[in-house]
Protein backbone atom coordinates (compact mmCIF):
# COMPACT_ATOMS: atom_id res chain seq x y z
CA UNK A 1 0.00 0.00 0.00
CA UNK A 2 1.15 3.21 -1.04
CA UNK A 3 1.94 6.11 1.36
CA UNK A 4 -0.37 8.24 2.55
CA UNK A 5 -1.39 10.84 5.46
CA UNK A 6 -4.28 10.67 6.95
CA UNK A 7 -6.76 13.11 9.15
CA UNK A 8 -10.53 14.48 10.28
CA UNK A 9 -11.19 18.24 9.39
CA UNK A 10 -14.70 19.51 10.30
CA UNK A 11 -16.30 15.46 10.71
CA UNK A 12 -14.90 14.94 7.37
CA UNK A 13 -11.81 12.37 7.03
CA UNK A 14 -9.07 13.06 4.77
CA UNK A 15 -7.08 10.63 2.57
CA UNK A 16 -3.95 12.41 0.94
CA UNK A 17 -1.46 10.72 -1.36
CA UNK A 18 -0.43 10.77 -4.24
CA UNK A 19 -0.49 8.85 -7.79
CA UNK A 20 1.94 8.72 -10.94
CA UNK A 21 -1.37 10.97 -12.54
CA UNK A 22 -1.51 13.44 -10.01
CA UNK A 23 2.05 14.18 -10.02
CA UNK A 24 2.11 14.68 -13.78
CA UNK A 25 -0.90 17.00 -13.26
CA UNK A 26 0.77 19.20 -10.80
CA UNK A 27 4.29 19.14 -13.06
CA UNK A 28 1.99 20.38 -15.73
CA UNK A 29 0.81 22.73 -13.52
CA UNK A 30 4.22 24.15 -12.78
CA UNK A 31 5.04 22.29 -9.93
CA UNK A 32 8.95 21.54 -9.43
CA UNK A 33 9.85 18.43 -7.38
CA UNK A 34 13.49 20.14 -6.72
CA UNK A 35 11.58 22.95 -5.29
CA UNK A 36 11.11 20.82 -2.13
CA UNK A 37 14.72 21.30 -1.29
CA UNK A 38 15.59 24.73 -2.41
CA UNK A 39 12.31 26.62 -1.27
CA UNK A 40 10.67 24.11 0.97
CA UNK A 41 7.96 26.60 2.66
CA UNK A 42 6.93 27.95 -0.79
CA UNK A 43 6.38 24.81 -1.97
CA UNK A 44 4.86 23.12 0.89
CA UNK A 45 1.21 24.95 0.28
CA UNK A 46 1.35 23.84 -3.19
CA UNK A 47 2.53 20.05 -2.22
CA UNK A 48 -0.62 19.79 0.45
CA UNK A 49 -2.95 21.13 -2.58
CA UNK A 50 -1.34 18.39 -4.75
CA UNK A 51 -1.82 15.31 -2.40
CA UNK A 52 -5.62 15.92 -2.54
CA UNK A 53 -5.94 15.63 -6.49
CA UNK A 54 -5.92 11.52 -5.60
CA UNK A 55 -9.11 11.18 -3.45
CA UNK A 56 -10.45 14.63 -3.29
CA UNK A 57 -9.74 16.22 -5.96
CA UNK A 58 -12.86 18.50 -5.85
CA UNK A 59 -11.90 19.95 -2.42
CA UNK A 60 -12.17 23.74 -2.96
CA UNK A 61 -8.52 25.68 -2.59
CA UNK A 62 -9.73 27.74 0.01
CA UNK A 63 -10.77 25.08 2.05
CA UNK A 64 -7.23 23.05 1.42
CA UNK A 65 -5.67 26.55 2.70
CA UNK A 66 -7.93 26.51 5.54
CA UNK A 67 -7.10 23.00 6.89
CA UNK A 68 -2.86 23.57 5.52
CA UNK A 69 -3.38 26.71 8.23
CA UNK A 70 -5.21 24.43 11.18
CA UNK A 71 -1.60 21.89 9.98
CA UNK A 72 0.51 20.82 13.06
CA UNK A 73 4.09 20.03 12.97
CA UNK A 74 4.41 21.74 9.56
CA UNK A 75 8.25 20.94 9.28
CA UNK A 76 7.32 17.22 9.80
CA UNK A 77 4.50 17.16 7.43
CA UNK A 78 7.08 18.48 4.46
CA UNK A 79 9.22 15.95 4.83
CA UNK A 80 6.07 13.33 4.90
CA UNK A 81 4.62 15.10 2.14
CA UNK A 82 8.31 14.69 -0.06
CA UNK A 83 8.47 11.35 0.72
CA UNK A 84 4.98 10.43 -0.39
CA UNK A 85 5.56 12.97 -3.69
CA UNK A 86 8.47 10.70 -4.44
CA UNK A 87 7.24 7.16 -3.92
CA UNK A 88 5.44 7.13 -7.41
CA UNK A 89 8.46 7.19 -9.10
CA UNK A 90 10.62 5.53 -6.24
CA UNK A 91 9.08 2.06 -6.91
CA UNK A 92 9.77 2.63 -10.19
CA UNK A 93 13.70 2.32 -8.95
CA UNK A 94 15.17 -1.00 -8.59
CA UNK A 95 16.45 -1.92 -4.96
CA UNK A 96 19.65 -3.34 -5.22
CA UNK A 97 20.87 -6.65 -3.51
CA UNK A 98 21.87 -4.94 -0.04
CA UNK A 99 23.72 -8.35 0.82
CA UNK A 100 25.53 -8.09 -3.17
CA UNK A 101 28.95 -7.27 -3.13
CA UNK A 102 30.17 -3.96 -3.52
CA UNK A 103 26.77 -2.64 -2.75
CA UNK A 104 26.69 0.39 0.14
CA UNK A 105 24.75 0.29 3.57
CA UNK A 106 24.51 3.40 5.24
CA UNK A 107 22.91 4.82 8.87
CA UNK A 108 21.67 8.20 9.55
CA UNK A 109 22.24 9.84 12.60
CA UNK A 110 18.84 11.39 13.41
CA UNK B 1 14.70 -9.27 -15.56
CA UNK B 2 13.65 -5.29 -16.39
CA UNK B 3 15.64 -3.27 -14.51
CA UNK B 4 15.00 0.96 -14.22
CA UNK B 5 17.91 2.05 -12.68
CA UNK B 6 18.22 5.74 -10.87
CA UNK B 7 20.77 6.85 -13.78
CA UNK B 8 18.60 5.73 -16.00
CA UNK B 9 15.27 7.45 -15.00
CA UNK B 10 17.76 10.63 -14.73
CA UNK B 11 18.01 10.97 -18.54
CA UNK B 12 20.54 10.92 -21.37
CA UNK B 13 23.03 12.44 -19.09
CA UNK B 14 26.04 10.37 -20.59
CA UNK B 15 24.61 11.89 -24.05
CA UNK B 16 24.68 15.33 -23.57
CA UNK B 17 25.62 16.51 -20.21
CA UNK B 18 23.73 19.91 -20.76
CA UNK B 19 20.32 18.47 -21.02
CA UNK B 20 18.41 18.86 -18.07
CA UNK B 21 17.30 15.73 -15.79
CA UNK B 22 14.33 14.23 -17.17
CA UNK B 23 11.21 15.46 -14.68
CA UNK B 24 8.98 13.23 -12.81
CA UNK B 25 6.08 12.53 -15.69
CA UNK B 26 9.04 12.75 -18.49
CA UNK B 27 10.11 9.52 -16.34
CA UNK B 28 7.05 7.66 -15.92
CA UNK B 29 6.28 7.75 -19.72
CA UNK B 30 9.47 6.55 -20.42
CA UNK B 31 8.96 3.23 -18.16
CA UNK B 32 5.29 3.45 -18.83
CA UNK B 33 5.35 0.84 -22.03
CA UNK B 34 7.82 -1.66 -19.93
CA UNK B 35 5.35 -1.78 -17.39
CA UNK B 36 2.28 -2.31 -20.23
CA UNK B 37 4.67 -5.21 -21.81
CA UNK B 38 4.42 -6.57 -17.80
CA UNK B 39 0.84 -6.58 -17.70
CA UNK B 40 -0.16 -3.58 -16.06
CA UNK B 41 -3.15 -1.74 -17.11
CA UNK B 42 -3.45 2.04 -17.73
CA UNK B 43 -5.36 2.75 -14.32
CA UNK B 44 -3.08 0.66 -12.39
CA UNK B 45 0.31 2.19 -13.27
CA UNK B 46 -1.57 5.91 -13.57
CA UNK B 47 -4.26 5.87 -11.19
CA UNK B 48 -3.79 2.57 -9.18
CA UNK B 49 -1.25 1.95 -5.66
CA UNK B 50 2.20 3.14 -6.69
CA UNK B 51 3.51 0.05 -4.78
CA UNK B 52 2.12 -2.46 -7.17
CA UNK B 53 4.91 -1.72 -9.79
CA UNK B 54 7.07 -3.40 -7.35
CA UNK B 55 5.13 -6.36 -7.45
CA UNK B 56 4.48 -6.03 -11.32
CA UNK B 57 8.07 -6.17 -11.42
CA UNK B 58 8.89 -9.26 -9.03
CA UNK B 59 6.15 -11.08 -11.15
CA UNK B 60 7.43 -10.40 -14.41
CA UNK B 61 10.99 -12.11 -13.02
CA UNK B 62 9.03 -14.93 -11.52
CA UNK B 63 7.73 -15.34 -14.93
CA UNK B 64 10.92 -15.34 -16.57
CA UNK B 65 12.40 -17.35 -14.24
CA UNK B 66 9.82 -19.78 -15.15
CA UNK B 67 9.61 -19.37 -18.84
CA UNK B 68 14.10 -19.95 -18.43
CA UNK B 69 13.11 -23.26 -16.89
CA UNK B 70 10.42 -24.24 -19.38
CA UNK B 71 13.07 -23.81 -22.07
CA UNK B 72 15.23 -25.56 -20.37
CA UNK B 73 12.96 -28.73 -20.12
CA UNK B 74 12.17 -28.10 -23.85
CA UNK B 75 15.76 -28.58 -24.75
CA UNK B 76 16.14 -31.84 -22.40
CA UNK B 77 13.65 -33.26 -24.06
CA UNK B 78 14.85 -32.62 -27.70
CA UNK B 79 18.57 -33.39 -26.74
CA UNK B 80 16.57 -36.97 -24.96
CA UNK B 81 14.67 -37.40 -28.46
CA UNK B 82 18.07 -37.16 -30.20
CA UNK B 83 20.09 -39.44 -27.96
CA UNK B 84 17.26 -42.16 -28.60
CA UNK B 85 17.31 -41.91 -32.18
CA UNK B 86 20.78 -41.31 -32.24
CA UNK B 87 21.76 -45.12 -33.10
CA UNK B 88 19.77 -45.24 -35.88
CA UNK B 89 21.00 -41.90 -37.65
CA UNK B 90 24.70 -43.64 -37.93
CA UNK B 91 25.80 -43.50 -41.43
CA UNK B 92 26.42 -47.52 -41.51
CA UNK B 93 24.45 -48.73 -38.58
CA UNK B 94 24.22 -52.54 -37.68
CA UNK B 95 21.37 -54.92 -39.10
CA UNK B 96 18.81 -54.57 -36.68
CA UNK B 97 19.80 -51.68 -34.60
CA UNK B 98 16.68 -49.58 -33.61
CA UNK B 99 16.52 -46.36 -32.09
CA UNK B 100 16.23 -46.07 -27.87
CA UNK B 101 12.57 -45.74 -26.48
CA UNK B 102 11.36 -42.73 -25.72
CA UNK B 103 10.29 -42.04 -21.96
CA UNK B 104 6.75 -43.12 -21.59
CA UNK B 105 6.31 -40.33 -19.30
CA UNK B 106 7.51 -36.50 -18.59
CA UNK B 107 9.90 -36.08 -15.80
CA UNK B 108 8.78 -35.45 -12.77
CA UNK B 109 8.99 -32.16 -11.88
CA UNK B 110 7.56 -31.00 -8.78
CA UNK B 111 8.23 -32.91 -5.17
CA UNK B 112 4.80 -34.52 -5.32
CA UNK B 113 5.33 -36.43 -8.60
CA UNK B 114 9.04 -37.51 -7.94
CA UNK B 115 7.79 -38.81 -4.55
CA UNK B 116 4.92 -40.74 -6.71
CA UNK B 117 7.55 -41.75 -9.11
CA UNK B 118 9.55 -43.03 -6.69
CA UNK B 119 6.87 -45.15 -4.87
CA UNK B 120 5.72 -46.67 -8.14
CA UNK B 121 9.27 -47.68 -8.76
CA UNK B 122 9.80 -49.15 -5.06
CA UNK B 123 6.46 -51.01 -5.63
CA UNK B 124 7.29 -52.38 -8.90
CA UNK B 125 10.40 -53.53 -7.36
CA UNK B 126 8.59 -55.01 -4.33
CA UNK B 127 6.75 -56.94 -6.37
CA UNK B 128 9.08 -57.98 -8.78
CA UNK B 129 10.91 -59.47 -5.98
CA UNK B 130 7.74 -60.92 -4.47
CA UNK B 131 7.25 -62.96 -7.91
CA UNK B 132 10.30 -64.42 -7.76
CA UNK B 133 9.82 -65.55 -4.11
CA UNK B 134 6.47 -66.82 -5.12
CA UNK B 135 8.61 -69.07 -8.44
CA UNK B 136 11.10 -70.21 -6.07
CA UNK B 137 8.40 -71.88 -3.71
CA UNK B 138 6.53 -72.78 -5.64
CA UNK B 139 9.41 -74.59 -7.95
CA UNK B 140 10.24 -76.03 -4.34
CA UNK B 141 7.07 -77.75 -3.55
CA UNK B 142 6.40 -78.87 -7.31
CA UNK B 143 9.89 -79.86 -8.37
CA UNK B 144 8.70 -80.47 -11.86
CA UNK B 145 11.35 -78.95 -14.56
CA UNK B 146 10.41 -75.87 -15.29
CA UNK B 147 11.84 -73.91 -17.69
CA UNK B 148 13.38 -71.83 -14.77
CA UNK B 149 14.46 -68.33 -15.36
CA UNK B 150 12.38 -67.70 -18.00
CA UNK B 151 8.83 -68.83 -17.04
CA UNK B 152 9.86 -66.75 -13.67
CA UNK B 153 10.57 -63.59 -15.43
CA UNK B 154 7.12 -64.27 -17.01
CA UNK B 155 5.36 -64.59 -14.20
CA UNK B 156 7.07 -61.44 -12.52
CA UNK B 157 5.98 -59.54 -15.41
CA UNK B 158 2.68 -60.51 -15.49
CA UNK B 159 2.40 -59.38 -12.57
Amino acid sequence: MSKQLRFSYKDKDYCLEFTRRTVEQMERNGFVASDIKDKPMLTLPALFAGAFLANHRFVKADLINEIYDHMTEKTELIGKLAEMYNEPIMTLVEEPDEKAEGNVSWTASW
Amino acid sequence: MVRTPLSELRGSEQENDASPPLSYSEQFHKVFPMYLAMGMTYEQFWDGDSILAVDYRKADEIRNDKLNQQLWLQGMYIYEALCDVAPILRAFPKKGTKPHKYPAEPYAISQKERKQKSEQKEKLVAEKGKAMLDAMIRKQKNPQPIKEEKEVKEYADNR
